[in-house]
Parts: structure tokens; sequence; C-alpha cells
């Protein structure tokens, strides 16, 4: 048996399968940890695109339709929109949470898709910070206006 | 320009393009609440804007773009989202039709909000 | 049947600017358009260069735009093009001669996502264990061939310096959502970086030039969530 090992140049079954000698455990498994601790840049941006294209997408639209179409053709009742009523919803601290998410979110949106509409569409390569800072700046412009205003009703 | 080569890269680039439209509302809804935050005389001044004909078709081509928008939004979520229910994997066209009757629940939610119907 | 094929000829040792030949070649109609690119190389120009290996649609080496879309040569088929078929390099990547194109910045990108398994932990008495649904989480990355299809369709990778690409994205997805692999966190770092996954803007022309169906789209989204909600699965 020695020499028929030797003459292969083999090693034994049991060395080649892993066997172990004698009792072992198998190391504990982690727990994953924690990905990342601070989110890239690039990602806040996508994710408050993201955010604004669901929101775009499920409130915008009925808005649009009532307030742009409905209401000039005379579809609401009278005094949907009178003053006092829309005055009065709006005074409402989680009215303010919902109109200012209906205003801003979509400003979001658009400031990410705008900003690489114009470096892969408009073929605009360089200048990358000043199309980023015009576009989430202008959001974060919008933003102000629309607390500042939100808190001025 | 890519963009124009292909009918699908043309509306790749549509699709790109309504985000235009929906800060335009954004806009559109801002000036409303400044409106309504400098008194009834801004406020109603602001509601005959959106009585003239010239807005009103404003209001009509960005609704036609959310629209779009919605409707490509949703198609791109049912390609890019596996939807699980436990072990249980929806299938596509059923998470279009989830997302469509959410997006009519909320719009009626919405409606009464303004019509109390 | 008769197949003419209008081929995209680049040879900077000839001529400086590329040039289109045409070619006309009898071939079967189940033949694929690589047996016909053979029968114009080796009966009629001797000088059309271009990749091939395996020839029936698993090494990836012969990706080409064949009628403006991208697709292995030795998979489709004389009869779906003929009479006339347009073939071209892929786009995004330097042409060195007709059909072949430099693939360093395609496998930069590869490589910079540490496509391999990363596990310092104390390796178990076996093999590392398994469960079919572990396996099956990452089963659809794993089918990549690197034919750089996906990567060369991507209008972002054409414009843009740096992005790593579908193909890339793909890979680094193969490791980060396997069990066994430790080294998502390295990973995803290098993947949220403004080369990385957020470039995608979801214009779909990856997924439809796979030629091995992979869901690449819906890979790249789901490397996007790890980073965002910060965890796997």
């Amino acid at each position: 048996m020695q020499e028929r090992r030797k003459e292969t140049g083999g090693i034994s079954l049991d060395d080649a399968l892993g066997a172990s000698e004698k009792w072992d455990f198998e190391p504990k498994k982690k727990k994953p940890e924690l990905y990342l601790t601070i989110p890239p840049k690039e990602l806040v941006f996508w994710a408050l695109f993201s955010a604004g294209g669901m929101v775009t997408a499920f409130l915008i639209p009925i808005h649009v339709a009532i307030l742009g179409i409905a209401f000039a053709a005379g579809w609401l009742p009278d005094d949907a929109l009178s003053y006092e009523r829309v005055l009065d919803f709006a005074r409402h601290p989680l009215a303010k949470i919902y109109l200012g998410i209906l205003v801003v979110m979509p400003l979001y949106h658009w400031a990410h898709r705008f900003r690489y509409a114009v470096h892969h569409q408009l073929g605009v390569h360089g200048w990358k910070r000043l199309v980023a800072t015009f576009c989430y700046g202008t959001a974060t412009l919008g933003t102000a206006l629309t607390v500042w205003i939100l808190l001025r009703i | 320009m890519w963009w124009l080569r292909t009918r699908a890269y043309r509306r790749f680039a549509a699709r790109e393009a309504t985000s235009l439209f929906a800060a335009a509302f954004s806009l559109i809804l801002l000036l409303f609440l400044f409106g309504l935050s400098r008194g009834r005389q801004a406020y109603e001044g602001f509601l005959r804007w959106l009585e003239r004909p010239g807005t009103v078709v404003l209001c009509a081509v960005v609704l036609a773009a959310i629209l779009y928008h919605a409707g490509t939004w949703f198609r791109l979520t049912s390609h890019i989202l596996v939807v699980r229910l436990g072990r249980l994997v929806v299938p596509r066209k059923v998470v279009i039709s989830g997302l469509v009757a959410l997006w009519l629940l909320v719009s009626g939610l919405v409606l009464q909000l303004y019509a109390r119907f | 049947m008769e197949l003419t094929l209008r081929i995209r000829r680049y040879n900077p040792e000839v001529r400086e600017d590329p040039w289109w030949d045409e070619f006309t070649v009898d071939v079967e109609p189940w033949d694929h358009v690589l047996e016909a690119l053979h029968e114009v190389k080796w009966r009629q120009d001797g000088t059309l260069a271009l990749r091939r290996s395996c020839a029936h649609g698993i090494c990836g080496s012969d990706a080409m735009v064949i009628n403006g879309r991208n697709d292995l040569a030795c998979r489709v088929l004389v009869k779906d093009v003929a009479p006339k078929v347009t073939v071209e390099p892929i786009r995004g990547l330097r042409v060195l001669k007709d059909l072949i194109v430099d693939m360093d910045a395609f496998f930069d990108g590869y490589k910079r996502m540490l496509p391999y398994l990363i596990n310092d932990e104390e390796p178990p008495v076996r093999e590392r264990l398994q469960s079919q649904e572990e396996r099956e989480r990452f089963d659809d990355t794993t089918k990549c061939i690197l034919c750089a299809a996906c990567t060369t369709s991507c209008p972002i990778f054409w414009g843009d310096e740096g992005y790593v690409g579908p193909a890339a994205i793909v890979n680094a997805h193969r490791f980060i959502f396997d069990s066994r692999d430790r080294g998502a966190r390295q990973r995803l770092q290098i993947l949220g970086e403004k080369t990385g996954v957020f470039r995608c803007r979801t214009t779909f022309n990856c997924t439809e030039a796979c030629p091995r169906g992979i869901k690449v789209t819906q890979a790249i989204q789901e490397v996007k969530r790890a980073i965002m909600f910060d965890r796997l699965g």
C-alpha cells in the first residue's frame, strides 16, 4: 500500500475529502453586519427621485385633473375651492405636510431626471458640479419657498 | 442624438421629459398656495387665472404628460420589482393591476377631499 | 439562400476612417450570421477581422450590432435577417479593427467589482452549506458570459466615461447576493459611488440585449435597493 501511494504521488482519500481527525465545530455563523453607515450622495438623490416618481404617479394626476380642468369646467361643487374652505383645510398641520410633499417631491424627481438628461441626452459631458448644483439647488429652493409659504398660511 | 434614432429611444426621451411637466405643476401648486397665504383677493385672483382657457389647455398637456409618466412608471416597476407574498411570486400583469387599483383608490380619496361626494 | 451583408470595416493601417463593405453569400436559412461572416472571411475577403470561439452562443466572443441591435452573431439566424443584414462592431468601446473592439474598458469595470468570493472567516470543516433558496437568490446573474452586449447597448455607457456598466453590476450582484460571500459591504460601497449603479436610468436596453435572458435591469434595481435599505433581500 505504501509503495503504491508513493508511485501515484497521491494523498489519502481521507485527506482529500478533508475529514476531521477529531470532534470539530463548524465556525459560528456571523450575523451580516450593516453594509453602509453613511449613505452615498448618489443614493440620496436617487431615493428622492424614486419617491418623487411615486408621488408624481399616484397623486399628481388627480390634482391636475381637478385644479386644472374640473374646476374651470364647473364640475366641482360651488364652494369646493372657496377661500374659507381651502384655508380651513390648509391650516391643519397634517394638510401642510401633505401639501408640502405634493409640491416638493416632483421637484426632486425633475431635478434628478433633468440633471442626467442634460449629461446623457443633450451631450453636455463636463460642468458636472454646475449642472448638479443647478438642478438640486432649484429643487431645494423650491422646498424652502414651499415651507415658507406653508408656514404663512 | 442617440435618443432620436429608434422609437424605443424616443419613447424613453419622452418619458424623461415628463418630469418637466411635473415640475411645472409643482410651480402652479406653489402659486396656488402663495395666493392662499396672501389673502382672499390674491387667492381669488389665482382662481380666476385657473379658469382661463389658456391655463386649462396647459393643464391638459400637463395631465397627459403625468399620465404617461404614471403608465411608464408602473410598467417599469412591474419589470424590476419582484413582489412576493411570503413565498409566492406575483406575476407582472397582476402587479400592474395592483398599482392601477391603488392609483384609482388614491385618486378617489383625493376627489372626496375636494368634492365631498 | 442569398444573404447580403453590409459590414462596417475599419483598418487604421489602410484607411483613416471606417467604411462600409457589401458582400453577398450563399448560406442556408438556418445558418447563423456568424456562418455568413465566415463565408465572407474564408472565401471572399480574408482581411475581415472578427472574434468568435464556440460559435453556439455560450462563450460570448462574437457580440455585434446586427441590424441595429446587439446580439451574438452565432445566435441570429439568417432566415430572420435575410435578404440584407447590417453588421457593426459593438458601440461605446474603441474599435481596433473591423468588428473587433478594445474590451479593456469593459473588463476594467468588471474587475472593480471584485468578482470573486470574499470570505475571510474560518473555513468550515466540509463545504460551505447553501440552501436551495439561497442558491436561487442569485441564480439569474450567474448566467453572465461577459459578452458585453448589455454594457455596449447602454446609452449611459456610451456617453459616460467611468460608468461601470450593466455587466459589471450583474457580476457584482452574483456575489453580493451569494450567501457564502462576505464582501457585500465593499462592493456596495464601490457601487454607491458616482460611476456606480446610480448612473442607471432604467433605459432597459441591457435587458433586451442580453443573449442569456438575464433580467439585468432587475438585478441593477436590486443592488440599488440593497444600498438604499442597507441590507440584502
